[in-house]
């Protein structure tokens, strides 16, 4: 096991290790609720990392539609209520 | 390094107000897709500086803003891979499969499989190529926080503009 580890560090490919992994999934439970809702404490660490990387990408994809809509709301944001003069004030 | 979510909000609030009003949206000639532009510039700038340089991926942001400019690794990482896996049917076909062989097998597939989605959270990191592992882990912790703050303030101020635009009866 120790030479395939050296061989691996030589070719330098680095893998994260168990400890790390370890620490991350505790973190990210609280965030993920697909490894949240999962009882057990072994999760693998490439679903880990499968599970992050959907995520942090539907995140981009919330952030992509939430700033169409905004640009598209914004443009019209002309009527007399009282909302309208705050958002106006603020941001325009 | 880790900021409570409300003050981390409050940080982003009001330097995503400050990168909104230099926007200039009052000027009506601005098309859709530029207002996108700027909205969603305007936010991650916001959303990197209220970290106040404490973190890589927010410096890494800030310094290239546009995300489409970041070059992946995902298909030099699909190359190892395959090279990985193709290593792992050749030891399968010329070595005779043991219980300790199909161990083996299995292990290189796994590592393979971690390699290749490290990769792939490193190229969604902003700046995530630079990284080793370990920091990997911390700032991608800390960029999905300031990424749900950022998503929690946009639908805020989305909604508060859908009530603003209705019409008062």
């Amino acid at each position: 096991m120790s030479s395939r580890r050296s061989r691996q560090s030589a070719a330098g490919v680095s893998r994260i290790s168990d400890d790390q992994i370890i620490e991350l999934v505790s973190k990210l439970r609280q965030l993920l609720p697909e490894i949240r809702d999962r009882r057990s404490d072994k999760v693998s660490a490439s679903k880990v990392l499968q599970e992050t990387c959907n995520y942090i990408r539907s995140l981009h994809r919330e952030v992509d539609d939430l700033s169409e809509r905004l640009s598209q709301l914004l443009a019209t944001i002309d009527a007399d209520s009282a909302e309208a003069a705050i958002i106006r004030s603020l941001i325009m | 390094m880790h900021l409570p979510h409300s003050t981390l909000k409050q940080e982003f609030v009001k330097k995503w107000i400050m990168g909104l009003q230099r926007c200039k949206f009052s000027n009506k000639n601005m098309s859709i897709f530029e207002r996108k532009k700027a909205i969603k510039l305007s936010a991650d700038t916001a959303m990197a500086s209220a970290r106040k340089g404490l973190t890589c991926w927010s410096r890494a942001l800030i310094s290239t803003p546009d995300r489409s400019a970041v070059p992946t690794t995902t298909r030099r990482a699909s190359l190892a891979c395959k090279k990985i896996v193709k290593r792992s049917r050749r030891i399968r076909r010329t070595a005779k499969c043991g219980a300790a062989r199909k161990r083996q097998i299995t292990r290189s597939i796994a590592q393979c499989l971690v390699w290749k989605r490290t990769q792939i959270l490193k190229s969604l990191i902003p700046g995530g190529e630079f990284m080793n592992e370990v920091c990997l882990i911390e700032e991608t912790l800390d960029y999905i926080t300031s990424l749900r703050v950022q998503v929690d303030v946009m639908r805020s101020l989305a909604s508060a503009s859908v009530r603003a635009s209705e019409p008062h009866n």
